[in-house]
């Protein structure tokens, strides 16, 4: 995987664009998925992701090939997203409410003329309480639970993408756990 | 709530799997015996199971195709190099191929001169560039003559081929091969096209008259 990475890496830093779409293919979900994870809301996952595609892209040449992509990938888009989430709300609070729309955005994904089954209903419904109590985290800490338990990353890679020596990251998931573990219970 | 500060940092270590296997043994016996720290460890895993229920989503299917949209235009010089790397073998293909046109061409009608190839005795008349295998001599093997004509009075053990010019046959002429007169371009590059495989590939019908 990683040698197949790096080959396409020169490819595009050779100037072959085909090449930037096959990179894009293989970590497109899941810059998506941490964006989605950290923003809430589809519509501003999918900005945040093409934007973070875009910037790789173009200071692909300052990407250090010995390092992960992923890592360098995932941290353009981290990095987009709380910029994104500090502009559209300077005073975050742990309290705050997230707005009223998340529900309609969430539900408009799947936008379809049949009625849904109840089942996939309640699903949809657990789904989106735990984006809701996810979206409580402030940022800081959000970043670093979903990188850890929804990416599933080693402390040292959480490190790498959020630019934090192991110990604060190690601190954040422990608080923000702390905090999701107050308001589930 | 943790029963206290320490055991606090005892649960994160817990919960980090930064335990030996020791330390969690003594831990797990606590938290068998302490009603609140159980409970905090409780909430914690159920806390981490809800998160990881959550589902992953694929990106929408336009997200590639967008962001290459937005990419720099590459101007077509770029694009033609890229091409040309990806494909080495197409180009060099057609590098050999203009490389065998060219001294094809160089070879057909460049020179003036009669070119004869076989063994045996013959005779050249350069005025009338005209080739002459006089009666009763033979020429063992094939027989190719360039930018000449030819006439066949005696016997030819092999083929005789023509290149640029015509044959003439007398009535005594014997030839066991085949007769062949090149005069085109076209035909030309056959030929050799021809001669290049049979002497590179070796198709196993070597009947003999080989070596």
């Amino acid at each position: 995987m990683d040698s197949v990475v790096k080959k396409i890496v020169r490819e595009v830093k050779r100037g072959n664009q085909d090449a930037f779409a096959e990179l894009m293919e293989l970590y497109k979900d899941k810059v998506y998925h941490i964006a989605y994870r950290m923003l809430g809301n589809s519509h501003e996952a999918q900005d945040v992701a093409q934007e973070a595609f875009l910037r790789a892209y173009m200071n692909i040449e300052s990407y250090d090939e010995n390092r992960k992509f992923s890592t360098w990938i995932f941290r353009i888009a981290t990095n987009l997203a709380i910029d994104r989430i500090r502009k559209k709300k300077p005073d975050f609070h742990l309290e705050d409410k997230v707005g009223g729309t998340e529900n309609l955005d969430y539900y408009s994904q799947f936008a379809s003329e049949e009625e849904l089954p109840e089942e996939q209903i309640v699903k949809l419904e657990l789904q989106q309480w735990i984006q809701d109590e996810i979206m409580h985290l402030p940022p800081k800490y959000r970043s670093a639970i979903i990188l850890k338990y929804l990416e599933d990353m080693s402390l040292k890679e959480i490190s790498e993408i959020l630019n934090l020596p192991v110990a604060t990251v190690k601190t954040r998931i422990h608080r923000g756990r702390e905090a999701l573990r107050k308001r589930l219970k | 709530m943790a029963c206290s500060r320490e055991k606090q940092t005892l649960i994160n270590q817990y919960m980090d799997e930064e335990m030996t296997l020791q330390e969690t043994k003594q831990f797990e016996e606590h938290v068998n015996s302490c009603a609140e720290c159980k409970q905090h460890v409780t909430e914690l895993k159920k806390t981490i199971a809800i998160v990881q229920s959550a589902s992953h989503f694929e990106a929408p299917a336009s997200l590639t195709a967008n962001v290459m949209n937005k990419l720099p235009k590459q101007p077509k010089t770029k694009k033609w190099q890229m091409w040309m790397r990806k494909n080495p073998m197409i180009i060099t293909a057609a590098t050999f191929f203009l490389i065998f046109l060219v001294s094809l061409s160089a070879a057909f009608g460049g020179e003036d001169e009669i070119v004869v190839r076989g063994e045996g005795h013959f005779i050249i008349n350069e005025s009338e560039r005209i080739v002459i295998v006089p009666e009763g001599s033979s020429i063992s093997g094939d027989l190719l003559i360039r930018n000449g004509d030819v006439e066949v009075n005696g016997e030819v053990e092999g083929d005789v081929t023509v290149i640029n010019g015509e044959h003439l046959q007398a009535s005594t002429a014997q030839i066991s091969g085949d007769i062949e007169e090149i005069n085109e371009a076209f035909e030309w590059i056959w030929y050799e096209l021809k001669n290049f495989f049979t002497k590179v590939i070796p198709l196993g019908n070597n009947d003999g008259s080989e070596e």
